[in-house]
């Protein structure tokens, strides 16, 4: 079933336009009206001069729904990408980029700096340190479980972990002052990108391409973890040192991604998915279709998120939405057909 | 010289041996068949050999070196493994997976190049595979899922090939099919070592034939006069004639 | 909708138990505040109160502090330096809130309160846990209904039940006064925006308990959603649509944020220096908790609407007024460091 060189050729070409009428309709969409001119005026004026932003379009388009989309991008690329390496390595397609704990991990480190009255570069570094420390943990825990299946300990120190830590998010949620923190708290988990600014972006993409830049260049020795372990072995891979690659490249753009847009569920999980129906399970032709997916399905709900309703839904919800009809609807199609 | 030789192997999971020593070696051109009642050590044996699992004591060693000290790429253009044939998970292309046999060839940070493709076209075709290379390795016959993962060993281009039941839970013309490609394989140079649950096939096209049971190696021997129904009698725990009534009636 | 619930809530009362109205001249066209379940001993006799949740604590504070039996909501570090040391160091008790409690029954037991007091605004929910609570203890409930907008009576009405109704009248007097500046207020009202969370992108909503400081003040709410609810997010791209004239906050995180992210300049609030970072100790001017504490709030911002051009000298005069507020409602008169950190944004 796999794809004729033309038919590769198409599904990347249809792909990147896919990116590009979403990148440009987010472009055009949003609560400050502007004409199609406008926006493409503004766009258009750093050709003549510098960015303009003394006119609000410039303002609008340029430091507000430019670093947004970009964001919307980064990290719906983020989260696919780490979802798709993530299932390939547990050998299971229900598994997302949470299944180590990264994300209530981050959820309790925002919870606490809320709590604690700090402020957003706090928030977004302890969120982040708070994913690290979660995966680290589970990491050293399965450690010490030594007389099982390594993935299945994995996977249960990983439950086992993200409840313990998801223990202490709700315990947070209760000492919070609730007509103040409380609903910081809930609006964090919920996931949003309505802050994103350039300074979170700079934060946030040299991580994610630091854990881009390892899955890339192990692109093909990836697929081979969907094999038994000794199986890989004996077909020349370092099982447990590919693994752990790929934990720590995976848990870095996740708990990047995390960090600058709250929880946002569904895409590692979907998204990887749809991917594979398209592009096959060959993981150097899945990733990138992954991640050109992921970036896409996230800069729609974004969208959706900020022009629905008179106020800024949670994204994590949208993705929610958008992300489980669509599933569904994939599955019941590709089961008819297969 | 032999390719791969075991020096006083004890065999067992976490510090606990398995039986007795092991003293065994495979040399270039032969086929050697593992024969054993279940939970007798075979696949244990076969783990430990591979490399995947450390000796409780003593040695395995290829090329004069000990497997420890091997480099798991190094290792894998010497040894091959045939898994059973399993389903996997991820529907990747039969092409694909005799990919994965090139890997220990490959640059570090590299992915197959066309001349990859080729060896592994060309190794499905040795197999009589070739037209299975862009069907879904999910969606093919347990025999022909063996065939590909045989191409997929023989890609990777090794001296032996380490097989785990190769016939199990395959009908009887595929049965034949597998055993005939064995055959084949030995005559081109290649050793193999098979696990069996059929002494008719170890009959069929072993040279040596070892008798394994509760971790111990019982006998070693050419293939003839290793297998008796006595022999089979004692390693499988029944009665003589049964043993010799199966045989007299099968051949 | 309103109708309905009070008429409710009035039937609720008078069949659970005995309403209990203060002897006042104007009871008859007062609204119904107080819900009662179980009987109050004599104002003389209410030694031990226990305030249910923060906003109680703070008007249980405000009224009668020797009765106070412990905080419900915690008061560390900056917040409690503002408070005298007798009431400092009074244990923080939890909230009761049905489900969302967070003290247990029996330690509320082993207090022996006198009576349970909890301010907000009430809804069968908070009722029917209240009822529960009284049955399960035997100790009484006193439910205070009302926003902001109420609480010169609540002031009077909790200070008669707490024997204080010289210190009721004096306080419901400063609070009648601030809650009469709206009508000096100026038809063309400027626009205010409350900044809410680390992001400051949390806001209240027009009509929500959380902006309640800026419509009493004679602000209008920047927010321009009809859609009804407390707190929601917005976006910057609504903000720079919306324009507000004026932002508040109690975040320190987010006026950092306001003054140093790029995207941020563009609003006029911020361009004009319109940004104003207000006390949070030892009760928010604005919000947390939700109780008498936002009249010194309401106070300021309509001074600030009135007069939006003046800045350093009334950093001065507002440190004295706000330390009258204190003196009278909190018992302490800060000294101007206490707003150190604040003084200046003010």
């Amino acid at each position: 079933m796999r794809m004729k060189p033309a038919d590769r050729r198409f599904h990347w070409s249809f792909l990147i336009l896919f990116l590009m009428v979403v990148v440009i309709a987010a472009l055009a969409i949003g609560q400050y009206t502007l004409a199609p001119s406008a926006v493409l005026k503004a766009l258009l004026a750093p050709a003549i001069a510098l960015p303009d932003t003394s006119s609000d379009a410039g303002i609008v388009i340029w430091n507000l729904r430019l670093p947004r989309i970009a964001a919307g991008l980064l990290v719906g690329a983020a989260l696919a990408a780490a979802g798709t390496a993530y299932q390939g390595m547990f050998r299971n397609p229900l598994v997302s980029p949470d299944i180590l704990g990264v994300s209530a991990g981050a959820g309790l480190g925002a919870s606490l700096a809320i709590l604690l009255g700090l402020s957003l570069p706090f928030v977004q570094g302890l969120a982040f340190a708070g994913g690290l420390i979660a995966v680290g943990t589970v990491y050293w825990v399965s450690g010490l479980v030594r007389r099982h299946d390594p993935i299945l300990v994995l996977v249960l120190s990983g439950v086992a972990v993200g409840t313990l830590f998801g223990a202490g998010i709700s315990l947070i949620k209760v000492l919070a002052d609730p007509s103040v923190q409380l609903p910081s708290i809930t609006f964090w988990l919920l996931g949003g990108l309505n802050g994103a600014s350039r300074e979170d972006l700079m934060l946030a993409l040299p991580l994610v391409l630091a854990g881009l830049v390892p899955m890339i260049l192990l692109r093909w020795h990836v697929n081979l973890l969907a094999l038994a372990d000794e199986e890989a072995a004996a077909l020349g891979v370092d099982v447990h040192k590919l693994r752990r690659i790929l934990i720590v490249a995976a848990t870095l753009m996740t708990a990047a991604a995390v960090s600058i847009a709250g929880i946002v569920g569904w895409v590692g999980l979907v998204i990887p998915h749809v991917a594979r129906l398209i592009a096959g399970s060959e993981f150097s032709r899945l990733l990138p279709t992954s991640i050109l997916l992921g970036a896409g399905f996230l800069v729609i709900a974004d969208t959706l998120a900020r022009s629905v309703a008179s106020i800024e839904l949670p994204l994590g919800i949208l993705t929610a939405l958008v992300g489980a009809p669509a599933f569904i609807w994939l599955l019941a199609r590709t089961g008819r057909s297969g | 010289m032999s390719i791969l030789q075991t020096r006083d192997l004890a065999i067992g999971y976490h510090g606990q041996a398995l039986g007795t020593v092991i003293n065994l070696a495979i040399h270039p051109g032969e086929v050697v068949s593992l024969l054993g009642p279940n939970g007798s050590g075979k696949t244990t044996l076969f783990r430990t050999l591979l490399g995947v699992l450390p000796p409780v004591s003593g040695q395995v060693l290829a090329g004069g070196r000990s497997l420890q000290q091997w480099p798991q790429r190094k290792l894998a253009n010497l040894l091959g493994y045939v898994p059973q044939a399993h389903t996997g998970l991820f529907a990747f292309t039969v092409e694909d997976v005799v990919l994965m046999g090139r890997t220990a060839r490959l640059k570090r940070f590299g992915a197959p190049s066309a001349r990859d493709r080729h060896i592994a076209q060309a190794m499905l075709e040795r197999m009589g595979a070739g037209h299975l290379a862009k069907r879904r390795f999910t969606e093919i016959s347990g025999g022909q899922r063996q065939l590909a993962l045989i191409a997929r060993a023989l890609a990777q281009e090794v001296s032996l090939l380490i097989m785990d039941e190769p016939t199990a839970s395959l009908d009887f013309g595929n049965q034949l099919k597998t055993l005939d490609a064995i055959e084949q394989l030995r005559n081109e140079g290649l050793s193999v070592l098979i696990s069996t649950h059929q002494p008719e096939h170890a009959l069929t096209i072993s040279d040596r034939i070892a008798l394994i049971r509760d971790g111990e190696l019982k006998a070693i021997g050419p293939a003839q006069e290793t297998v008796t129904p006595a022999s089979l009698a004692t390693l499988y725990d029944v009665a003589e004639h049964m043993v010799a009534g199966c045989f007299s009636n099968a051949f | 909708m309103g109708m309905n619930r009070r008429h409710f809530l009035g039937l609720m009362g008078a069949l659970t138990a005995t309403p209990l109205l203060p002897a006042r001249a104007d009871a008859a066209e007062s609204k119904q505040l107080l819900h009662l379940f179980g009987d109050l001993p004599p104002p003389s006799q209410v030694q031990r109160v226990l305030a249910a949740g923060a906003p109680a604590g703070v008007l249980v504070y405000t009224l009668a502090p020797e009765t106070l039996l412990g905080w419900p909501m915690s008061m560390q570090g900056e917040k409690s330096r503002v408070v005298p040391e007798a009431y400092r160091n009074l244990p923080y008790l939890g909230r009761l809130a049905g489900r969302g409690s967070t003290m247990p029954l029996e330690k509320l037991l082993a207090l022996k309160p006198d009576v349970i007091i909890d301010v907000g605004t009430v809804d069968d929910t908070y009722l029917s846990a209240a009822k529960r609570v009284h049955q399960q203890t035997g100790i009484p409930y006193l439910l205070v209904d009302g926003s902001l907008e109420d609480s010169p009576q609540q002031l009077q009405d909790v200070g008669q039940l707490l024997g204080v109704p010289d210190r009721a009248a004096k306080l419901a007097t400063y609070a009648e006064k601030t809650l009469g500046v709206i009508d000096t207020m100026p038809a063309n009202r400027p626009s205010v925006y409350l900044a809410r969370g680390p992001k400051g992108l949390e806001t209240g909503l027009p009509g929500s308990i959380n902006t309640e400081v800026i419509a009493l003040a004679g602000g209008r709410n920047a927010v321009q959603v009809e859609s009804g609810g407390n707190l929601a997010q917005v976006s910057l791209e609504q903000l720079l649509h919306w324009q507000p004239d004026m932002i508040v906050t109690q975040s320190a995180g987010f006026f950092e944020l306001a003054q140093s992210a790029a995207a941020w300049q563009h609003l006029p609030a911020i361009k004009n220096r319109q940004c104003y970072l207000l006390p949070e100790a030892p009760f928010g001017w604005l919000d947390g908790p939700p109780s008498v504490n936002r009249l010194v709030g309401i106070n300021w911002l309509a001074n600030k609407l009135q007069n939006p051009g003046s800045r350093r000298s009334d950093t001065k005069l507002w440190a004295d007024k706000a330390a009258d507020f204190y003196q009278l409602f909190y018992g302490t008169r800060p000294g101007i460091d206490i707003f150190a950190g604040q003084t200046v944004r003010l």
